[in-house]
């Protein structure tokens, strides 16, 4: 793969759709992460789910996980998510991975593209892992001019995901809710708001969840990601919550959801589990959890309507 | 205050050269240490790698074990992070790896079955390619026939092991004992093709001949010098085989 070099930049692109014009929207349902486990029994038994989310770095440009992906987009709606393109490295975006995105794009035609608020890569190296960015202007800067010029080069809005994080750095400056409202509104992005990382990080840092959310813009929000997470002691009594996962979603979580829906309205709602994943039922069990929230904050919203 | 790729690559010291110093003096301690926090960045970027590994290289997990796998992933992981996000790409060298890794010395297949591993799963992965049209094959002249080099399908692969590395990794995966306790290390070595077609990624063995001259021909190569290597073949009738299997998708003419 080419270096990482402000050489290679991708050309700017007339500016990406407004809000809202993504082609063939995901619906303000609940969807559920597909792995590689879970690909043959999807094709096979066609489950009743309205969406699947997938990795977009698990599908390389062709080969076996590809053709089952191209299978089961034709009967569900994609959204990529994408774990890699660092959209807070200092080096600059790598030109081959936003191009590579684009590739898979075309092929899979995605409801929705997301990414990241973190950065992963540095002098060329992928360190595997959502890394904490510090909450300065020179990172919200960076990240601002990142956003641009990937919406730029995938000539679309792409959707940015709060992260789970285990560390803050002495030097930041700007509560992280606000660095995300702030690239948000500099660069037309649209927000993926990940409640289970809200919560993991408000834990773990002494925040207030609830004021988290709301210092989000309704708005920006394009989806919501909920997860299972683990707890690690570190002795002294002293813990971190740890974003793994690995299980179903706790009854805070789904509690601090039910906040986020009655101040977003419905928003498509992922499932996610990446760890010591279970069969495929207890995937839809939790998607269906959610999709009863969802259907209640709409029954909710034409109640306020018809009053 | 240190500069965005300043703390950066501190990060990188921290999580990959083990070197928290510089990194954790930025980190808020706040009741746990910065050590303590950056090692919770480490374990993931240690654990994400050695799964994808593990994904690349099932057989030699197996043959190994999970604790043995991850001693020899986390200083192979350390000397040589990824370059890219697409992990399925990741691992190229961890066979060379393997081979001069000292507590594997007694598994002396080990590193034969992990280059097996990679190109198994190259052909996973490969792009879709269309084999050549032998029409086009058919209006090269005749007098140009020996500078034919051939583009192989991206699925292909040969793999050569002093052991039989191909019915080790069979037995391996399909957790046959019966299989592994018939393997005779002393069968001498294996000359392999590996490609993916209709029905999946297949491990072929070749005559040693017949697998010299496909590597030749693999690497583009004009088809008169693959001949030249092997004159104790029957050319003609092991490129129309290989032809017929698909196993290259163009061609141009090139003299040396």
């Amino acid at each position: 793969m080419a270096s990482p070099s402000t050489d290679h930049r991708p050309r700017l692109h007339p500016p990406p759709a407004p809000i809202g014009a993504e082609r063939g929207a995901i619906p303000a349902l609940a969807g559920i992460g597909l792995r590689f486990p879970h690909h043959t029994a999807v094709l096979e038994t066609r489950p009743e789910i309205a969406w699947l989310e997938v990795h977009t770095e698990n599908y390389t440009d062709g080969g076996q996980p590809l053709a089952y992906l191209e299978a089961i987009r034709t009967h569900y709606p994609i959204s990529l998510h994408g774990v890699g393109l660092s959209l807070g490295s200092a080096e600059g975006l790598n030109a081959l991975h936003l191009e590579r995105i684009l590739q898979t794009a075309e092929r899979v035609e995605p409801a929705l593209v997301s990414e990241h608020l973190s950065w992963s890569v540095v002098d060329g190296r992928y360190l595997a892992d959502l890394l904490p960015l510090p909450m300065t202007e020179e990172a919200l800067d960076m990240v601002c001019r990142h956003v641009d010029q990937t919406q730029a080069y995938l000539r679309r809005r792409i959707l940015v995901e709060n992260p789970s994080t285990y560390l803050r750095w002495r030097h930041s400056t700007i509560p992280e809710w606000e660095f995300l409202a702030a690239v948000t509104g500099r660069t037309g992005c649209g927000i993926l708001c990940d409640v289970n990382n809200i919560y993991v990080s408000a834990a773990n840092h002494g925040w207030d969840p609830s004021a988290y959310l709301a210092a989000l813009p309704p708005a920006a929000i394009g989806e919501i990601h909920l997860a299972g997470h683990s707890v690690r002691e570190l002795g002294n009594g002293r813990v971190l919550r740890i974003d793994d996962h690995g299980s179903r979603v706790i009854p805070v979580v789904w509690a601090l959801y039910a906040k986020a829906l009655a101040r977003f309205g419905a928003v498509p709602t992922l499932i996610e589990w990446d760890t010591d994943i279970p069969a495929l039922e207890v995937l839809l069990g939790e998607a269906s959890r959610a999709a009863m929230l969802l259907q209640e904050i709409r029954e909710g919203d034409r109640d306020a309507d018809a009053a | 205050m240190p500069t965005l790729l300043e703390l950066q690559r501190a990060v990188y010291r921290s999580l990959v050269a083990g070197d928290d110093g510089p990194c954790a003096a930025h980190v808020v301690a706040d009741g746990i240490a910065g050590e303590a926090r950056l090692n919770i960045y480490r374990n993931t970027f240690i654990g994400n790698l050695t799964t994808a590994l593990q994904r690349v290289y099932p057989a030699v997990h197996r043959l190994v074990g999970g604790p043995f796998f991850e001693s020899a992933a986390r200083p192979f992981i350390e000397a040589q992070p990824p370059q890219s996000a697409w992990l399925d790409e990741y691992g190229v060298d961890f066979s060379e790896f393997l081979a001069g890794f000292a507590p594997a010395a007694s598994l002396p297949y080990l590193p034969g079955v992990a280059r097996l591993e990679w190109a198994v799963n190259n052909a996973l992965h490969a792009i879709d390619a269309t084999p050549l049209d032998l029409s086009l094959l058919a209006a090269v002249d005749a007098a140009d026939h020996g500078h034919i080099a051939f583009v192989p399908h991206p699925s292909v692969g040969l793999v050569t092991a002093d052991h039989p590395v191909d019915t080790i990794w069979r037995a391996v995966l399909s957790q046959d004992d019966t299989a592994m306790a018939a393997i005779d290390l002393a069968a001498g070595p294996v000359w392999l093709i590996v490609e993916r077609n209709a029905s999946g990624v297949e491990v072929l063995r070749l005559p040693a001949p017949e697998w010299r001259f496909m590597s030749t021909l693999c690497v583009s190569r004009p088809l008169q010098e693959a001949i030249d290597a092997g004159p104790e073949i029957d050319a003609a009738s092991v490129l129309a085989s290989n032809l017929a299997a698909g196993r290259f998708i163009r061609f141009k003419l090139r003299s040396s």
